[in-house]
């Protein structure tokens, strides 16, 4: 048995018509022939949800019915039964898909960016913010990402399967992806306990929702217990789940060669949300407002208290949304605003399938081959206007009120050379790098202890390096550090659970852990080797290692010796966040800002940082990380002590040469015109 | 001004010359445009040393070259060194306006490009002017 129900609603890859005609014609036959006759000798009353679309700016007023996983409305019982006892309002949670999805197309939101990251078919696009699995207690923090960025590792690398990566990441996981697998197969264990949690649905309301009353936290903790099915009618508010025991404890004590408990808890709706004809208010938008982006989005460097310095990002001080320019279609394919990005978008069959849908309305006459061929060139087309909402694109353009850029006095070469990040974004480049906590690697916006500049991971930004267009960005950088079986040359990272069954390190009393929830104690040398000498020796597997701030830690002849190590090298990602205006961009207070001896552009100390003392760290220097000619670079900030004199000096020279220009050029001029005068006086 | 004088000049004109052609219109021509590292180092690093030779030049050698002057040089030698003077003329300010606060990038970019363009005009008219140095009346 599968968890798949028949989903009215859905129709494409995964949950297709293929499954769906399938399951009708087993479960359904006779009263699918007598819906099919009597839809044929009506024709066709109304059309399909789908079809039904306001199209207008204003948000549709979403007053609309609940429907659960089933596909069924969600319809609490009345208050009073008909013996005149009160009743609970116990009902199914609602389903995202089946319910936004009635009208949304489910199938192509769900090849958005946000959840198409294990479609396997998507181009990775420029490499951004990993996923890091982290835990204090044995000092892992591994990048990880779905699309193969260089320097991540894919979940099952490292043995993390689906449910763990979900199960671990679920606080800013929107749903989608590996959250809902296309099938479910009882028989694995991990992925087999969703015929009991549910999958985890899209959830449109962490994004679209406008209220204000999404509690993310509640969200969590329903997700902490695996209630993934219930989760999102939690965080909505619209009711509480009505159990003492989680969906997780449920599947723990199931046997997938069992039955599917038939009963599973239902969910307390709040009565209050539904109006007399069952319908629920949802304050929605198409335009995310800007706090419900910060929720996975938020980049901090200004820490803890210092947060009130912060003049946050200069598009939002001026009123546009992340979605002014980070925006998408029905396909959610969000655009994520790097030049160059058009190469890295695909147009998939369901967007093209979408076009062409529009395309035969508006035409009938045309062929199904036509319409597909004009639906890609109009999506080409249209891949083209991605380009105006970049940095580069929009300003230039003009668009949304946009500045055009002046930039005084910069000479164009600074345009090929640099990324308009570079000089714009993040925070002004100081002789080391600061710490920045992110909402998906820090769990912002979920309450913790008050996180710290040693809180794991350490990211740095900003870092400037090369990117692949061969502009220099800032970038953040995180190192890895984790446990691993080096064989040959396979490294092979230990999961914290594996690593911590055999490893032995200093616990913290209760009152360091108290005064430092996060274990933020670097390791000593003598500790990473009692930890290694502590792993079983397993020569088949490999030897034990330990990676951290960019070394690789071995016993090596019976001690311990540390080096660079390719794996350990840093993983970076671009920052284009917070912008900051004109007059405080790089530069604004001239070239020293860049070239000087000891300008953080190329001479800040990026200190590699794990859980190792800092002694053992890597520092390198900002061209050194790039590449570039420190004596190149040297020189090049040494000249501009002469450039003042140059300046005078090339001024000087010139005005002497305009002046005898000028000089000789008047005399010939008065010659002229003197000999002109004196030929007219002899004219008779 | 001495002979000597107008000669120095004229020689120092033609070797910073010299080597800012090689540096800027070389990596021109050979397509790698625009200047970077050493290369660009050399090419302001020189550019002063042309400068003043090019005032030099002006201050020497213009009185030798005007309209009607009784000089050894002949016409076409005479006009060419005008030619010179406002070519480097155009040639330095278009290299030095870019380092002050008054151009934003298309006028950079133009700038950029008449640098470019009257330095080769610059370099021709160098080119032309030497063999003719050598003609007397």
């Amino acid at each position: 048995m599968t968890q798949s129900q028949p989903q009215f609603y859905r129709s494409a890859s995964g949950r297709g018509t293929g499954r769906l005609a399938f399951w009708l014609f087993r479960h359904a036959r006779l009263p699918l022939l007598a819906a099919l006759a009597f839809w044929l000798c009506l024709g066709r009353s109304h059309a399909r949800a789908e079809d039904i679309h306001t199209e207008s700016r204003p948000p549709f007023l979403h007053n609309i019915p609940l429907h659960d996983a089933k596909g069924r409305l969600i319809s609490p019982p009345a208050l009073l039964g008909e013996d005149g006892k009160p009743q609970e309002s116990k009902a199914n949670p609602y389903s995202p898909a089946l319910t936004c999805g009635k009208c949304h197309d489910y199938d192509a939101i769900s090849q958005g960016w946000h959840f198409n990251a294990d479609a396997g078919s998507v181009k990775p696009g420029r490499p951004g913010e990993p996923w890091i699995l982290t835990d204090p207690a044995t000092h892992t923090q591994i990048p990880l990402s779905y699309r193969g960025w260089a320097g991540t590792f894919k979940p099952s690398d490292v043995g993390l399967s689906d449910f763990e990566f979900v199960t671990n990441f679920a606080r800013h996981f929107p749903g989608g992806g590996p959250g809902e697998p296309g099938k479910i197969k009882s028989a694995d264990p991990q992925m087999g306990r969703m015929l009991i949690t549910g999958t985890m649905e899209i959830d449109c309301l962490i994004c679209h929702q406008t209220a204000g009353r999404f509690d993310h936290e509640a969200r969590f903790n329903a997700l902490k217990a695996q209630n993934f099915r219930w989760a999102p009618s939690i965080a909505a508010g619209l009711g509480v789940f009505a159990s003492f025991k989680s969906a997780g404890s449920i599947a723990d004590s199931w046997h997938p060669d069992r039955p599917v408990p038939s009963t599973l808890p239902a969910l307390r709706y709040d009565r209050a949300r539904f109006d007399t004809e069952n319908n629920v208010l949802f304050q929605v938008s198409r335009r995310p407002p800007v706090n419900n982006c910060y929720y996975c989005h938020t980049s901090e460097s200004e820490l803890g208290d210092a947060r009130w310095h912060s003049d946050l990002d200069v598009h939002i001080k001026a009123g546009l949304l992340c979605v002014d320019c980070h925006r998408n279609g029905l396909d959610h394919a969000i655009v994520r605003g790097y030049e160059g990005e058009t190469h890295d978008r695909a147009i998939t069959d369901t967007t093209l399938d979408l076009r062409m849908r529009l395309i035969r309305r508006d035409d009938s006459a045309i062929n199904e081959e036509d319409a597909r061929k004009l639906a890609r060139q109009q999506l080409q087309s249209e891949s083209g206007m991605i380009e105006t909402l970049t940095c580069r694109g929009c300003h230039t353009a003009g668009r949304l009120g946009s500045p055009r850029p002046v930039h005084k006095g910069l000479p164009p070469i600074h345009l090929e050379k640099l990324s308009c990040t570079a000089c714009h974004s993040g925070p002004l480049p100081a002789s080391q790098p600061q710490v920045v906590h992110t909402s998906l690697t820090h769990k912002l916006g979920l309450p913790a202890p008050e996180r710290g500049k040693n809180t794991a991971p350490v990211i740095l930004e900003p870092v400037f390096l090369r990117g692949a267009d061969g502009k220099i960005a800032p970038y953040k950088m995180v190192w890895p550090s984790y446990w691993a079986r080096l064989n040959g040359t396979n490294l092979t990272p230990m999961l914290p659970a594996e690593a911590a069954k055999t490893l032995t390190l200093p616990q913290p009393s209760s009152d360091d852990a108290a005064r430092d929830p996060y274990n933020t104690k670097p390791l000593t040398d003598r500790e990473i080797q009692q930890a290694l000498e502590s792993f079983p020796a397993e020569p088949s597997k490999g030897q034990p290692v330990f990676i951290a701030a960019g070394k690789i830690y071995l016993i090596e002849k019976g001690a311990m010796s540390a080096r660079e190590f390719p794996a350990a090298q840093p993983y970076a990602w671009a920052l284009a966040h917070d912008v900051r205006p004109a007059s405080q961009a790089l530069g604004a207070r001239g070239c020293a800002e860049c070239h000087a001896s000891d300008s953080p552009m190329y001479f800040a100390t990026v200190a590699a940082r794990g859980p190792v003392e800092a002694k053992n760290g890597l520092n390198k220097e900002m061209w050194e990380l790039r590449g570039d000619d420190k004596a190149v670079a040297s020189f090049f900030a040494f000249t501009f002590h002469f450039r003042p004199l140059l300046k005078c000096l090339v001024f000087a020279a010139a005005f002497v040469v305009l002046g005898v220009l000028m000089h000789y050029g008047l005399r010939g001029l008065g010659a002229i015109t003197a000999q002109g005068s004196s030929t007219g006086k002899e004219r008779p | 001004m001495s002979r000597a004088a107008g000669k120095f000049s004229y020689a120092v004109l033609c070797a910073a010359g010299l080597v800012l052609a090689a540096t800027g219109i070389g990596t021109f021509a050979l397509g790698k445009a625009p200047m970077t590292h050493w290369v660009l180092m050399a090419h302001v690093a020189v550019a002063p040393l042309f400068a003043l030779g090019l005032a030099a030049v002006a201050l020497t050698w213009s009185d030798l070259c005007r309209h009607g002057a009784d000089s050894p040089l002949i016409g076409p030698a005479k006009a060419l060194l005008w030619v010179i003077l406002l070519a480097g003329l155009v040639v330095t300010l278009s290299g030095v306006l870019p380092m002050t606060p008054l151009f934003g990038t298309p006028g950079q970019h133009l700038l950029y490009l008449t640098h470019r363009y009257s330095a080769i005009v610059l370099t021709a008219a160098v080119l032309l002017h030497l063999p003719m140095l050598g003609r007397r009346k």
